[in-house]
Order: structure tokens, then C-alpha cells, then sequence
């Protein structure tokens, strides 16, 4: 009688722990260890060619091989499979893709950069985690689940990094932008891309909050360290940060527009919206959006709550509360309102 | 023939070229589409009104709104003024409800009952027919009706004032912040205060909450509210069991301080259970926090209760209805059907005996927690039913298969007692009753509001588990330390 109840709840209880723990490293592990696939060693082969191809890198057997942290020989006849695929050629010691393999390439890129998008506007997995996950999900989606998952977010052109998602037909522009380093002081520049590996870096600069789509302005650029100002604080950045950003230079007054938040206007005072911060994504911005808050409207702070967070705020007639976190991604003109 | 070939070409050759050229011009678009549409939207809607639509005299707000909400969130008034109004919804659902449910029980358990009992002997029904009809269905049917209807008439309507009034949204605003921190929404107090008078009403009232992920977290944790079925378990128990350790003359507060208690354990448990399920499981679902605060206006009234009673009230009861008859069904049948010497239940009883000890209750109440599923109401009447029919007492209650309550706590106590009852079971079927698995009302409202099977089994699986985890370590430590 005893023994079978200990079975019983024993199987309950690692029934439950089933359900309840799906994404625990210990099961991810376990599945991540089909990896040695040589259909998923092929595409992450392809995928690293097609990288070097696109930012002008060359690419070479030992290149490869650190990539995908095979020996040589392993990546030698990986390589000699891709040629008999017809895949890729070499040139000289370099490695390029073929026709056949550009295509092959750009749809796996197409899955991993939409499974980004698609982690970051609808759900909250965190940005260290996109791209892990993208990598799993980049060798089970099928063309045609890539064009479904594409639909459903409004068919996107860029992922959260700021790279641009292959389109279906495989077509990628050329690669916009500057490194930072190459901007001057006192110069405006909104930042393009942001490069999500290695991840440890990559935590860094979300740490800093510098996204695809912030405005910063070059403060000092030095021989090791840039410091860029971002909403009226100074951001020190040394060389293998910066060297992680591609930005465009825009015109000064949009620096003026991204100093201010919701956040800091203080009771029964007005504000211009002038923005939404492009760190607020997905069915958070659309919500805000929704609520009325888009450039130029009028917000007034109304009363805190009894806490002092949330703060409501009269928006367009309405009195909306907002949390102190999402305030801080509504950006306000510097000027205060006049009505 | 090679004519038509050459323009099909050409016609395909037409095709690849533009969709091309789209493929290219795409990228010139930005990214920022539904940005520019909503804002171009907003500022065509800005133009319009601003061209037909004029404001007489000030657009501020009246100052009535704004006074009244400086003292709503005022720091020293808030909390008080929450504490103080919720208290008296709740007193006059409680007392008020009293009268019209003894109205209801002499009505349909002590008249309607026997009368139909009469009936079937009357026509000649064979014995076991007329039990499961009347003595089964019929009577889990009127007390689920008799017990849940009247409470729920108040303080649906009530609570319903509340939020038309605008002060629900306002209690929500203040607590927010308590709820944040638990990764929660403030809305989760309304369906928490909601849950006290019916978890499946709760359930229903989670649309308030728009962020997928803390609807789901207010939906997985209402069952630590107490609906109103749970209520007179908590206040008979405690009255029985803890009540009676202190002198008499405390003996009502010390009960009332026990209820108040397990009330705060399971708001305590709420806010645990949600933390951890906005750090486990909840973690990746989009979130989102707005909190709408209408203008104050007048309730309306009539309106009010009409759609209070007839959203809330009439769907919950009659889904509760539609549950308790097959529960009605079960429990007369488990007790008259027999096997060898015994009715199934007290082989069922026998078989959950080991499991109950070990967490301090037995297995008459795991029984009736099983078969008792439909309704919180009724457990208390099919507890007392089984340990009679266990213990084989004789002189008590009405008979195998027929629920009853005794009209003195002295005489419950006594059945209890000599169940094999101890402080030790009374405790623990507090805290059972707090934490264990909803309703098969509210499980069926938490599958038709998230149409999902795995939200549902989750539902009723994290608090069963809870609750068993909970009551073998009271247990432990009771045998350990006691």
C-alpha cells in the first residue's frame, strides 16, 4: 500500500515538474544536443559564408572552422560536401557562395531574423536570449512558416539589431552606416545596428541602453574611449563596444527631442510628446499608440497614486495611469507646452 | 501558336520585373509603417474635431473628480478608505445574505424535500430511483442554489456600484504598486476582491485585465481568494476547532481572528504564486500595464443590477447547477451502491485514509473534496454525511447518501469528534480548503476564457499541489515539534 503512493506522488510530482520547468536549461540542453546534425552543421556553414560575403570579410577554412568550433579536418570535408552540393566554390583560399547557396543562406538568415523580430515584439523573452533561440529556430521553420510568421508581424524589414530581414525572394540591401568610431565630436548620429555577438558585449551596450533607432551625440572620442551623451547622460564606451555599432549621422535637432521623458514631468505640468523610444516594441508600443500618444500630443501629469508609481496623466481627454517604466520611454520635446 | 508562346513569356518576364522592383522599394518604406499610419491617423482625427467640434467653457476637469481623487490617493487616506469600504461591501453581503438564504434553504431543503420524497412514495418509485432523483440530485441542486444564490445577489451588485462609480479603477491605481513587485497588474486587486464572493465570477472579470501575461497570472491565482462556498467552512472550522481553545468569552473573536488569518495567508499566497509565476513560467508572455481612471458619474442603478445579476449571478449559478446535478448523482450513488460488505465510499474512504493522514486530514474529506468538486457549498454536508456513514453512527443525519448540516456547532463538533477529528484536521482542512483546486465551475470558466487545456490543468494542479505540500509540512512539524 505505502510503496505504491510513494509511486504515485513520485510520478505526479515529475509530471508537474515537467509542466511546469518546459524551458529549464537542463531540457534545453538535452534538445540543443542534436546540434551535431550535418543539415544544421551545413546551414550555420552557409550562414557564417554568407556573412563574410555581406560585410566584406574574407572568409577561409580557419575562419570557418572557429566559427562553428569544428578541428580542420571536420571543416575540410564539411567544405568538400557544400562543393559537391554545388553550394559553394572556392576562390583561390577563399570561400564564396554559389547561386544556389546565396539562396539557401539568405532563407535561413530570413528564419533567424523574423524568429528575433517575432521574440521581440510579442513576446518578453529578453534580448540576451533572442538570438540563442533564433539560432535553434533558424533549422525548423520551412519557407513557407517564415513567410506565415512574416505576415503575422506586418511583414518587418529589420530585426530587433537592426539588420535587415532577407526578404522572401532573397533580397538584402546594401549595408548602411558608419562604425562609431568613424563620427566625430559633437556629431548627432542615431545608431543603426547593433552587433549581438559576442553576447557578453552585447549585454553591455542593452545594459546602456543603446538600441537600433536611439539618438546619442559623440561627447569625446579618444585613441581607446568614446563617450556618447544619451538623454542627458554621459556614456563612457571603450573601443570593443563601439566597435560593435553602425549609426548614421542625423540632423542635431533630433538630439534635443530624446532628452526629456514622461517620466520627469511633474505634476500638473504639460509636455510635447516628441517620440516613443525604439527600446519600447511590439504590443507595448502599439498600446501607447493606441492610447493617443504619438508626436505632438499633449500630456499632463495628473496625481500619483498613493505609492507614487504609477502616475495617471490626462492624454487626449482621458486619464490614463502609466507605470514610471514605461514613462521613461515616452521621449518629450524640450520645450514646454504653451496651451 | 508560337505567337501566343512569345507574349506568355514576355507576360512572365513582366511579372518577375515588378515584383522585383517591389522587392526593392520595400526597403525604402522604413520600418516605422504602423508608427507613421497611427500617427497619421491621430492628426487626421485632431483636424477633424479641432474644425467641428467646440467645448463650451473649460476642457479641465471637473474639480468635484479632482478633489475627490486627491483624497482617494492622498497617502494617509488612501489605504484606509479602501480598507473601510470593502469592509462594509463584504458585511453586508455576509449578514444581508443570511436571510434570504435560511429563506431559500426552508423553502427548497426543508419543505420542497420532503414533499417530493412524499411524492415518490406516493407513486409507487422504486427506492433507489427516488434517492438519486431527490436525495442525490435534487438536493446538491438546492443547496448549491440556496447557499451561493443570495450572496452573490449582493455583492455582485454592490461591488458592480462600485466600479460604476469609478473607484474600483482608483483602488487598483494604489495598489499597483504592490502588485507590480509580484510582476502583477493593480486590476488583480478588483478580480482578488472579486474572487472573495465567487472564484468562476473572478474568473470572468480577468477581462479587465488586457496584458496577456497578468490576465493569466490573475486567472492561475484567484482560488487563493475564498469564495463565498469556502467561507462557512473557514468560520465553522475555526469556531469548532479553534474558537473553543480560548475562554468563551474570546472564543468568537479568536475565531474570527483564525478566518481573518487564512485570509491573509492566501493574499499572502497570491502575491508568492504570482512573483514566481511571472519568473517561471509566465516569464516570455507579452505584457503590458494601462489603467484607464473614468470620470466619476452617478451610478445607475437599475442597471446596474440588472446586468450584475444577470452577467454574473444567472451564468455562474447556472453553470454551478449544471455541475451539481451529475456531483448529486455521485454522491448518493457512491454511498448506496455496495461492494461486499461496504458501499463504495468506504472503500474509496479506506484507499484515501493513507494519503489524507499523511497530511494530516483523512480520507473522508479527500473523498469529499472529490466528489464535492461542482461547489465549495456543498462539501461541508458531504463531509458530515460520510464520516456518519463511516464511523456507522447511529441516530445522526438522514440517511446513506443524504447531506445534511446539524443546527448547532456543538452537535457538528460532536459527529466531527468522533470521526477521529483532532485540532491537527481542523487546521489543516482550513488551510485545504484555502489552497486546494478550484471549482469544476470556475476549472470550466478558466477553459472557456483561455480555450486553453494546458492553462486549465495548470490551474487546478499548482493549488492541489500547494495545498498537499502545505498541509504534510503543518504535519511534519506538528509531529515533530507537538
Amino acid at each position: 500500500m505505502n510503496v505504491s503512493w510513494e509511486i504515485i506522488v513520485l510520478i505526479l510530482a515529475l509530471i508537474a515538474v515537467m509542466v511546469l520547468v518546459p524551458r529549464s536549461d537542463f531540457l534545453a540542453r538535452w534538445r540543443g544536443s542534436h546540434r551535431d546534425e550535418p543539415r544544421i552543421l551545413r546551414e550555420d556553414a552557409l550562414k557564417h559564408i554568407h556573412h563574410c560575403e555581406y560585410s566584406g570579410v574574407p572568409c577561409t577554412l580557419d575562419s570557418l572552422a572557429g566559427a562553428l568550433g569544428l578541428d580542420r579536418n571536420r571543416t575540410a570535408n564539411l567544405l568538400d560536401e557544400l562543393v559537391g552540393r554545388k553550394l559553394i566554390a572556392y576562390n583561390g583560399m577563399q570561400l564564396s557562395l554559389t547561386e544556389s547557396g546565396r539562396n539557401y543562406a539568405l532563407s535561413v538568415v530570413r528564419v533567424h531574423r523574423l524568429w528575433e523580430r517575432y521574440l521581440a515584439d510579442e513576446t518578453a523573452v529578453e534580448e540576451l536570449r533572442w538570438h540563442e533561440e533564433a539560432e535553434k529556430q533558424e533549422h525548423r521553420l520551412s519557407a513557407e512558416d517564415a513567410e506565415s510568421l512574416s505576415r503575422r508581424l506586418g511583414h518587418p524589414l529589420y530585426d530587433p539589431h537592426g539588420d535587415p530581414i532577407p526578404s522572401q525572394g532573397g533580397v538584402v540591401p546594401e549595408p548602411k552606416g558608419k562604425p562609431l568610431q568613424a563620427f566625430g565630436q559633437g556629431e548627432v548620429v542615431r545608431i543603426v545596428h547593433v552587433e549581438d555577438e559576442p553576447a557578453s558585449v552585447y549585454a553591455q551596450l542593452v545594459e546602456a541602453g543603446l538600441f537600433p533607432g536611439t539618438t546619442i551625440k559623440i561627447a569625446g572620442s579618444g585613441p581607446e574611449k568614446i563617450i556618447v551623451v544619451k538623454e542627458g547622460k554621459s556614456i563612457g564606451l571603450t573601443m570593443n563596444l563601439s566597435a560593435n555599432l553602425t549609426a548614421v549621422r542625423v540632423p542635431p535637432a533630433q538630439f534635443k527631442k530624446e532628452q526629456r521623458t514622461l517620466a520627469s514631468l511633474d505634476l500638473g505640468v504639460s509636455g510635447v510628446v516628441s517620440r516613443i523610444s525604439p527600446a519600447c516594441r511590439g504590443l507595448q508600443r502599439r498600446r501607447l499608440m493606441d492610447l493617443g500618444i504619438v508626436p505632438g500630443t499633449v500630456i499632463e501629469a495628473e496625481m500619483k497614486a498613493v505609492g507614487g508609481d504609477p502616475t495617471a496623466y490626462l492624454i487626449r481627454g482621458a486619464i490614463v495611469a502609466l507605470r514610471r517604466d514605461q514613462a521613461r520611454l515616452v521621449y518629450l520635446e524640450e520645450e514646454r507646452a504653451t496651451s | 501558336m508560337a505567337q501566343r508562346k512569345t507574349r506568355k513569356r514576355y507576360i512572365m518576364s513582366r511579372h518577375e520585373e515588378i515584383f522585383k522592383t517591389v522587392e526593392s522599394l520595400r526597403w525604402n518604406l522604413g520600418d516605422r509603417l504602423h508608427d507613421d499610419a497611427v500617427e497619421a491617423i491621430y492628426a487626421e482625427a485632431a483636424r477633424i474635431s479641432a474644425r467641428s467640434v467646440t467645448v463650451a467653457g473649460e476642457a479641465k476637469r471637473p474639480t468635484f473628480d479632482q478633489t475627490l481623487d486627491r483624497l482617494v490617493t492622498n497617502r494617509w487616506m488612501g489605504i484606509p478608505m479602501m480598507v473601510l469600504i470593502l469592509a462594509i461591501v463584504f458585511w453586508i453581503t455576509i449578514e444581508g445574505a443570511n436571510i434570504p438564504s435560511a429563506f431559500l434553504a426552508s423553502i427548497l431543503l426543508d419543505a420542497f424535500h420532503p414533499a417530493l420524497k412524499q411524492f415518490g412514495d406516493n407513486v409507487l418509485m422504486p427506492w433507489w430511483l427516488s434517492g438519486l432523483l431527490f436525495d442525490g440530485i435534487y438536493l446538491a441542486m438546492a443547496w448549491v442554489v440556496s447557499v451561493m444564490l443570495p450572496p452573490m445577489a449582493i455583492f455582485f451588485p454592490l461591488f458592480t456600484l462600485a466600479e460604476d462609480f469609478g473607484y474600483l479603477p482608483r483602488v487598483a491605481f494604489n495598489l499597483d504598486s504592490l502588485f507590480r513587485k509580484a510582476g502583477a497588474h493593480g486590476k488583480q486587486a478588483l478580480t482578488m476582491a472579486m474572487g472573495y464572493g465567487c472564484n468562476a465570477a473572478a474568473i470572468i472579470s480577468t477581462r479587465i485585465i488586457d496584458s496577456p501575461r497578468e490576465r493569466l497570472i490573475a486567472i492561475l491565482t484567484n482560488n487563493f481568494a475564498i469564495c463565498n462556498g469556502r467561507w462557512p467552512t473557514q468560520i465553522l472550522i475555526a469556531t469548532i476547532f479553534v474558537g473553543s481553545l480560548a475562554p468563551a468569552a474570546f472564543s468568537g473573536l479568536v475565531s474570527s481572528l483564525t478566518v481573518v488569518a487564512v485570509v491573509m495567508i492566501g493574499v499572502l499566497t497570491t502575491f508568492v504564486v504570482s512573483w514566481g509565476l511571472s519568473k517561471t513560467i509566465l516569464k516570455g508572455e507579452a505584457s503590458f500595464f494601462s489603467l484607464e481612471l473614468p470620470p466619476y458619474r452617478p451610478p445607475r442603478i437599475w442597471q446596474t443590477i440588472y446586468t450584475s445579476v444577470i452577467d454574473r449571478t444567472l451564468i455562474v449559478l447556472w453553470r454551478a447547477v449544471v455541475w451539481a446535478v451529475p456531483a448529486g448523482a455521485v454522491i448518493w450513488l457512491v454511498s448506496n451502491i455496495h461492494v461486499g460488505q461496504e458501499s463504495l465510499a468506504e472503500h474509496a474512504v479506506r484507499f484515501l485514509d493513507p494519503v489524507g493522514l499523511a497530511v494530516g486530514l483523512n480520507g473522508v474529506i479527500l473523498l469529499a473534496y472529490i466528489i464535492a468538486i461542482p461547489a465549495n457549498e456543498i462539501v461541508i454536508p458531504t463531509v458530515l454525511m460520510l464520516t456518519v456513514l463511516v464511523a456507522r453512527m447511529a441516530g445522526v443525519g438522514v440517511g446513506a447518501g443524504v447531506m445534511f448540516e446539524l443546527d448547532s456547532e456543538l452537535a457538528t463538533a460532536q459527529v466531527l469528534k468522533a470521526g477521529g477529528w483532532t485540532l491537527l484536521t481542523g487546521i489543516n482542512l482550513m488551510l485545504f480548503s484555502l489552497l486546494h483546486n478550484p471549482c469544476s465551475t470556475t476549472l470550466y470558466t478558466i477553459y472557456k476564457e483561455t480555450g486553453s487545456a494546458k492553462w486549465t490543468t495548470l490551474s487546478a494542479m499548482i493549488p492541489l499541489a500547494l495545498a498537499f505540500l502545505v498541509c504534510f509540512a503543518v504535519t511534519a512539524g506538528w509531529k515533530i515539534f507537538g
